[in-house]
C-alpha cells in the first residue's frame, strides 16, 4: 500500500531533485552554510513551499532564518497554518 | 614610509583608530587594532609555514572576517594574493594553481575536501573553521603569535593577481602592484566621497577587484565595512535599514536578485534615509533597475561604472546626469583618461565607434608570465612616450559632450545588411518589454546578409513570450535592421564564475544549441 510523503520528505525529496544534492539531508542541516541552495536557488525554494503549502508568505516572513533548514521550514508551515486557524 | 599600500594604510588607520569597528560579520566584529594584529599574526603564521616575499598566496574561501584577514595577512608577509573563486570548476583551479606558481593555497576547513587533491601542487592552509589534524589552521595559530610588522616591499612590488575568463581560452591572471591597489581605494574614495562615517554593505565577493576595493577604502577612510551573504532579499534590506547602511555597491545581477517580483519584499517597511548612494558596476542598468533603485532609495545617488580588470575601473558617471544619460557610462575616473580611438590609434570623432583605451594611475602591470597577451593589450602610444596604455579591445563611442557609451566586447558587434550593429544597443531595448528582464544579443552567421542579429532573454514569469507579439513589440522601437530575427527564451541565465557577470559565452552556445535543434526540427 502506498503512503503519502510526509512534509519533511515532500521537502527533502523538493530539495534532493532541485540541487542534485546526495548527502545526509538532515533536518536541521543549515542548507545555505553547506551550498546546497543558494541566492539563485532559494526563492524557487520559497515559491515551492508556499504552492506546495498553500501558504502565502509575508516579507517579514521570507528571510534567510526561515528557510535555511528543512526543521525551519515545517516551523513556519506549522505557524502560518496556526495563525490561520485561530481566528482573529 | 609614503603609505602607498594596503599594509600601510592598515598600519595608519589602526594607529588613528583603533577602538573603531572596522568590520562586522554574522560570527564575529574586528577593530582596526584587531584586523591589524589579525593580519600581522596570519604574516608571522603564513612565514614560518614558509611563504617568502614575492610568493604567491591562493584565496580560496567563502566570504568572512577570517578571508579578510588572511587577504591581509598575506600581503603583510610581503607575498602576493591570488583570490580563487570557491565555486570555480576543479581544472580552473588547477589552471590557476599552476599558472600563478602559488606556494601555499589557504581555504575554508570545508572545503578542504575539494582543493585535498592540490596539495601536491600548494601547501593547503586552513584560513576558517575547525581544526584538522593533517593542516596548519590560521586562526587558531594566530593566538600563539605576538604580531609584528615586517612589510617591506615597494608599491611597484606585486600585490596580488586576479584571473579573469576571458570570451576565449583559459582565465588570465592580472598583476597588480601595491600602488595600484592604493591608487583604486584614494581614485574611488575620492569620487564616492567616502569617509569614516560610512557603513559600507559588501555582498560583494572579494574574489576579484570590485570586492577587494571596499577593503582598501575602508582601511583608508576608516568606514566601517558590513560583510552579507546576499541569499534572500528580505535579509539586506533589514541590514540596509538596521544598520543605517550608507553605501552598497552592487552589480547589475545583484539588483535582479534585490527586486525580484516573484517574492513579496520588505522595501517599504525599512527607514532607508542613511543610504548615501548606491554604486555598481559589471553590466548597464535596465530601466526597471533604475526605477527600483530610484523607487526603493529615493535619497541615494547612483553611480553607474565601468572597468576591466587590466585597468580595474575607467569610467563613471556623475549621479546627476542618471536621467538624462541613462545608457551612458560616464567619463573617466580620477587620474585617468579614456580615449576613443581607431585602429590607427587616432581618437574618433564624436559618435564614432571606436576602441576604448585607458591610460592612467588604475592601468595593472599586464598579465601573469603571459608576454604574448600583455603585448596585445598593454601597448604603448606615440602620443605618450614611455607609458603603458590599456587598449580594451571594447567598442565605445563618445558624444559631443565627452559622455561613453558601451557598445560591444571586441569581437561582439553584429555585421548585418552592412551595418555594424551593438548588441548593447539592441539589448537596451528589448529589456524595455516590461515582462523581459534580461537580454543577450549576438550574431548568427548568414551566407546572404552576413549575419542576423539574435537575442536570447529571461521574463519576469520565466514563460515565453510568443514570438510573434514580441517581433512586432521590437519593430516598433528598433530600427529594422537591429530587430533580431532569432527569439531565444531562457528560463534563467548562467552568470560567470568569478565576477558575477551574465556568463554571455555559455548563453550564446546554448542559444546556439537550440537554434541548431529548431533548424533539424524544421528541415
Amino acid at each position: 500500500m502506498e503512503t503519502a510523503m510526509s512534509e519533511l520528505q515532500i521537502l527533502s525529496q523538493y530539495i534532493r531533485d532541485e540541487t542534485g544534492y546526495e548527502g545526509e539531508l538532515a533536518a536541521d542541516l543549515d542548507l545555505l552554510e553547506k551550498h546546497i541552495l543558494d541566492s539563485f536557488n532559494i526563492v524557487q525554494w520559497a515559491m515551492f513551499i508556499q504552492a506546495e503549502f498553500q501558504i502565502e508568505l509575508e516579507a517579514e516572513e521570507l528571510v534567510r532564518d526561515n528557510l535555511s533548514s528543512l526543521s525551519r521550514v515545517m516551523a513556519l508551515i506549522d505557524s502560518k497554518r496556526a495563525a490561520a486557524a485561530k481566528p482573529n | 614610509m609614503l603609505g602607498r599600500s594596503i599594509p600601510e594604510f592598515l598600519c595608519d588607520i589602526a594607529e588613528r583608530r583603533p577602538e573603531k569597528i572596522a568590520i562586522v560579520s554574522d560570527e564575529r566584529s574586528a577593530t582596526f587594532s584587531q584586523l591589524y594584529e589579525e593580519a600581522l599574526a596570519t604574516a608571522e603564521c603564513l612565514r614560518g609555514i614558509g611563504v617568502e616575499t614575492g610568493d604567491r598566496v591562493g584565496i580560496c574561501m567563502e566570504k568572512s572576517l577570517d578571508q579578510v584577514s588572511v587577504i591581509l595577512g598575506v600581503l603583510c608577509a610581503n607575498a602576493v594574493v591570488v583570490p580563487i573563486l570557491p565555486r570555480l570548476k576543479q581544472p580552473n583551479i588547477r589552471h590557476i594553481i599552476e599558472n600563478s606558481g602559488m606556494v601555499a593555497l589557504v581555504t575554508d576547513s570545508e572545503r578542504m575536501g575539494e582543493v585535498v587533491e592540490f596539495g601536491d601542487l600548494a601547501r593547503l592552509i586552513i584560513g576558517h573553521g575547525q581544526l584538522e589534524q593533517d593542516w596548519p589552521n590560521l586562526p587558531y595559530m594566530r593566538r600563539f603569535i605576538r604580531p609584528q610588522m615586517f612589510f617591506n616591499r615597494i608599491s611597484n612590488d606585486n600585490a596580488a593577481i586576479i584571473y579573469s575568463s576571458g570570451s576565449t581560452g583559459r582565465p588570465k591572471g592580472i598583476l597588480i602592484s601595491h600602488r595600484n591597489l592604493a591608487d583604486g581605494a584614494d581614485i574611488v574614495a575620492h569620487y564616492l566621497g567616502t569617509n569614516e562615517d560610512d557603513r559600507i554593505a559588501c555582498v560583494l565577493s572579494f574574489n576579484f577587484d570590485y570586492g577587494l576595493n571596499q577593503i582598501w577604502q575602508t582601511l583608508r577612510k576608516g568606514a566601517t565595512l558590513y560583510l552579507h551573504n546576499l541569499a534572500l532579499p528580505n535579509d539586506l534590506f533589514a541590514l540596509l535599514g538596521v544598520e543605517q547602511i550608507t553605501a552598497l555597491p552592487v552589480m547589475p545581477v545583484i539588483i535582479t536578485k534585490m527586486f525580484d517580483k516573484r517574492l513579496k519584499l520588505a522595501t517599504g517597511q525599512r527607514d532607508f534615509s542613511s543610504l548615501r548612494y548606491v554604486c555598481s558596476t559589471g553590466g548597464r542598468l535596465s530601466d526597471d533597475m533604475l526605477r527600483d533603485l530610484k523607487t526603493t532609495f529615493p535619497d541615494a545617488k547612483i553611480y553607474s561604472m565601468f572597468g576591466l580588470t587590466e585597468a580595474f575601473r575607467s569610467t563613471y558617471l556623475d549621479p546627476s546626469k542618471i536621467d538624462s544619460h541613462p545608457t551612458s557610462i560616464g567619463k573617466a575616473i580620477p587620474d585617468n583618461q579614456v580615449f576613443v580611438m581607431d585602429e590607427n590609434g587616432d581618437e574618433c570623432p564624436p559618435n564614432v565607434v571606436g576602441e576604448l583605451v585607458h591610460r592612467g594611475a588604475t592601468v595593472t602591470k599586464g598579465y601573469w608570465h603571459d608576454p604574448e597577451s600583455t603585448a596585445k593589450v598593454f601597448r604603448s602610444h606615440p602620443r605618450f612616450p614611455g607609458e603603458t596604455l590599456v587598449f580594451s579591445g571594447d567598442k565605445v563611442r563618445k558624444d559631443e559632450e565627452g559622455y561613453l557609451y558601451f557598445l560591444a566586447r571586441g569581437d561582439e558587434m553584429i555585421k548585418t545588411r552592412g551595418f555594424r550593429v551593438s548588441p548593447t544597443e539592441v539589448e537596451v531595448e528589448v529589456v524595455r518589454h516590461p515582462e523581459i528582464v534580461d537580454a543577450v544579443a549576438f550574431a548568427v552567421p548568414n551566407i546572404a546578409i552576413g549575419e542576423d542579429v539574435a537575442c536570447a532573454y529571461t521574463t519576469v514569469t520565466r514563460q515565453p513570450i510568443s514570438e510573434q507579439i514580441l517581433k512586432q513589440y521590437l519593430k516598433a522601437n528598433l530600427p529594422s535592421h537591429m530587430v533580431p530575427a532569432y527569439l531565444i527564451h531562457f528560463d534563467s541565465f548562467p552568470i560567470t564564475g568569478n565576477a558575477g557577470k551574465l556568463d554571455r559565452k555559455s548563453i550564446k552556445e546554448a542559444a546556439f544549441e537550440r537554434l541548431r535543434v529548431q533548424a533539424a526540427v524544421h528541415a
